[in-house]
């Protein structure tokens, strides 16, 4: 077999390259499992890989004794990484096609400034961000994660519009020619079959939501607005930590993601990959 | 005056176009309206706001800000803790970012060949990228562990013994990137591979027909017709640890039994420092106004190092059909 680079390989060899790099890539991943299911005792085996006996007790009575709010957490979570996402999508959906498509007075302009704007990093605008939300009485409350996304982000807008060039617009002439506004021919028409780059900027911002920690431990310092990152991290004691409820909840925290992104799997490696060529 | 001009062209057009046309534009501005209220409000807004509090003192506690003029500014070349705030993330970026690259695009090239199975080996290693960096880091810090982690038992088979690398003042950033490097590798891949399938097969067999051996063709055809996701993977990759803090928060903060940063603040970075200086009450300089005045130090660091590259991206990159320009 030949790498197109010239490489010749035989086939066994390649395999089991592959292999190789896979379960040393994995011995992370292995390692949080095979810790939470073993029992306390065992813990600290560096020679159990498979446990025994393996317990589920980490995930069960475990959880429930070290993070008693874990359901109050997860439902933070998902609030936040829900609303925000849907949120990111209207908005910058509407943008987006509306630079695509239109001419109109300052297009430019703006389309130049929201890409200038990507390169600067939250840090700058993140203190007086804060004092706003300070102000509002938003701290210690989801909105501070949640509203800003309302009104769009540059690398979203700048995704959409992207995507809506790429676009054929003679179904929407179509609809035009029907009658229909621009806001019915935007929902009825080109929203249902741009699924895959409402997907791929929804999982990704959701998960980036999801796994988020520098805002929450910022904006949510009461422990009943808590996220899970932050739930999970307090487990962390200085000197002595639950390392088998810990891995139960790195493990409990990373699944629903890992489920979603098999779902959508087709979609998402089309919108990633998007950014990086045509960007 | 320039500044102006598309303002005044905006007039003109107004003035100039019939009704039909205006309806057109109102749509327009309507579907803008949220993406331009959020770039006033929250983007450009508090891009000025955050400078003038760099010449300001505040504590959040006094009423408002405390006018004192260059005196942030003045106080940034003396302090030396950020000298050593970036020092430590110039360090982390040079190892992060050069390994992150190089192993990625190993990978990619292994992968990047019509055999069954390949997409099952990139959905793993994809794993840890969608995995938040707080599990990450939480599973990472006790790899690390002398007593039991995978690391240090590996190689005390091989007779070697290494100290928790994390609480080692030398080694501890650097163990910070080899877990950075892990978590993205995965993206790298994704995006390589989608740079890779985009290059002709042919010109690999007008090369070999040339007399090119294997490591020419790599060189040559692939490096070259590569450059435009090396470049966009570079300047991303730099962005991305220039602004790096989840990871060496739970890394180096509780697990070890030191705070964020340690050992020995060798491991803090520009956005630790710059999270310190305005949320944490102690071993502040001006509160917020130094905090402020760090993320703009952050943002120029940035653009220089991003328009740098670029630059030297001009005489390097080779886009392909591009031949007319």
């Amino acid at each position: 077999m030949r790498l197109p680079t010239g490489l010749t390989l035989s086939s066994t060899f390649y395999y089991g390259l592959l292999t190789l790099l896979a379960l040393a890539y994995l011995v992370p991943v292995a390692w949080v499992v095979s810790t939470s299911l073993r029992t306390n005792a065992n813990l600290l085996r560096a020679d159990q890989w498979i446990p025994d006996p393996i317990t589920f007790e980490h995930y069960t009575s475990g959880l429930q004794e070290a993070l008693p709010d874990l359901a109050r957490y997860t439902f933070n979570t998902l609030r936040i990484a829900g609303l925000s996402t849907l949120g990111l999508l209207l908005s910058c959906s509407l943008a987006g096609y509306a630079l695509a498509r239109w001419r109109f007075p300052l297009r430019r302009l703006w389309f130049y400034g929201l890409l200038a704007t990507m390169m600067v990093p939250g840090h700058v605008t993140l203190i007086p961000t804060y004092v706003l939300f300070r102000k509002l009485g938003w701290l210690n409350t989801p909105n501070p994660l949640i509203i800003p996304f309302f009104f769009g982000s540059p690398f979203a807008t700048f995704f959409f519009r992207q995507f809506f060039l790429s676009f054929p617009r003679e179904l929407e002439d179509a609809a035009t020619l029907d009658g229909a506004g621009a806001l019915r021919t935007f929902r009825s028409i080109v929203v249902p079959v741009s699924k895959p780059a409402f997907v791929a900027l929804g999982v990704l911002h959701f998960t980036g939501m999801w796994n988020g920690f520098f805002l929450p431990i910022i904006y949510l310092q009461r422990k009943e607005q808590w996220v899970l990152t932050q739930a999970i991290r307090s487990l962390l004691g200085r000197y002595d930590s639950p390392w088998g409820e810990i891995m139960a909840g790195v493990v409990l925290m990373t699944v629903p993601i890992v489920i979603l992104y098999l779902l959508v799997q087709r979609y998402f490696v089309q919108g990633i990959t998007f950014g990086g060529i045509h960007g | 005056m320039t500044v102006l001009a598309p303002l005044r062209r905006g007039i003109h057009m107004w003035q100039e176009v019939n009704p039909r046309e205006r309806r057109r534009w109102l749509t327009a501005y309507a579907f803008m309206s949220l993406q331009l209220i959020g770039l006033f409000v929250f983007i450009l807004g508090p891009l000025v706001v955050s400078l003038y509090y760099t010449f300001t003192r505040w504590d959040l506690i006094a009423p408002a800000p405390k006018w004192v003029g260059l005196s942030n500014w003045e106080h940034v070349p003396g302090d030396q803790r950020i000298g050593q705030v970036l020092g430590n993330t110039v360090w982390f970026i040079l190892w992060a970012t050069s390994s992150f690259l190089i192993l990625s695009l190993a990978l990619a090239v292994l992968l990047n060949v019509p055999r069954r199975g390949t997409t099952l080996f990139r959905a793993l290693f994809f794993l840890p990228y969608i995995t938040s960096q707080v599990a990450v880091g939480l599973v990472w810090s006790w790899m690390f562990n002398t007593r039991s982690g995978p690391i240090p038992v590996f190689f005390r088979h091989l007779g070697i013994e290494v100290p928790n690398l994390l609480l080692d003042e030398n080694y501890a950033m650097i163990a910070v990137a080899i877990v950075a490097t892990w978590q993205a590798l995965g993206y790298g891949i994704t995006i390589y591979l989608a740079g890779l399938q985009g290059i002709p097969g042919e010109l690999y067999d007008a090369a070999s027909v040339d007399g090119a051996t294997g490591w020419q063709r790599f060189r040559y055809v692939t490096l070259s017709l590569l450059s435009p996701t090396i470049l966009f993977l570079t300047v991303t990759s730099f962005i991305a640890a220039f602004q790096l803090f989840d990871l060496v928060v739970i890394l180096t903060g509780g697990a070890t039994g030191v705070q964020p940063g340690g050992p020995g603040g060798s491991t803090r970075t520009i956005v630790l420092y710059l999270y310190e200086q305005t949320f944490l009450f102690s071993e502040r300089v001006s509160g917020l106004g130094y905090g402020a005045t760090i993320g703009w130090l952050l943002a120029v660091l940035i653009f220089i190092v991003t328009m740098t590259q670029f630059r030297f991206a001009r005489s390097t990159v080779f886009y392909l059909g591009d031949d007319e320009r």
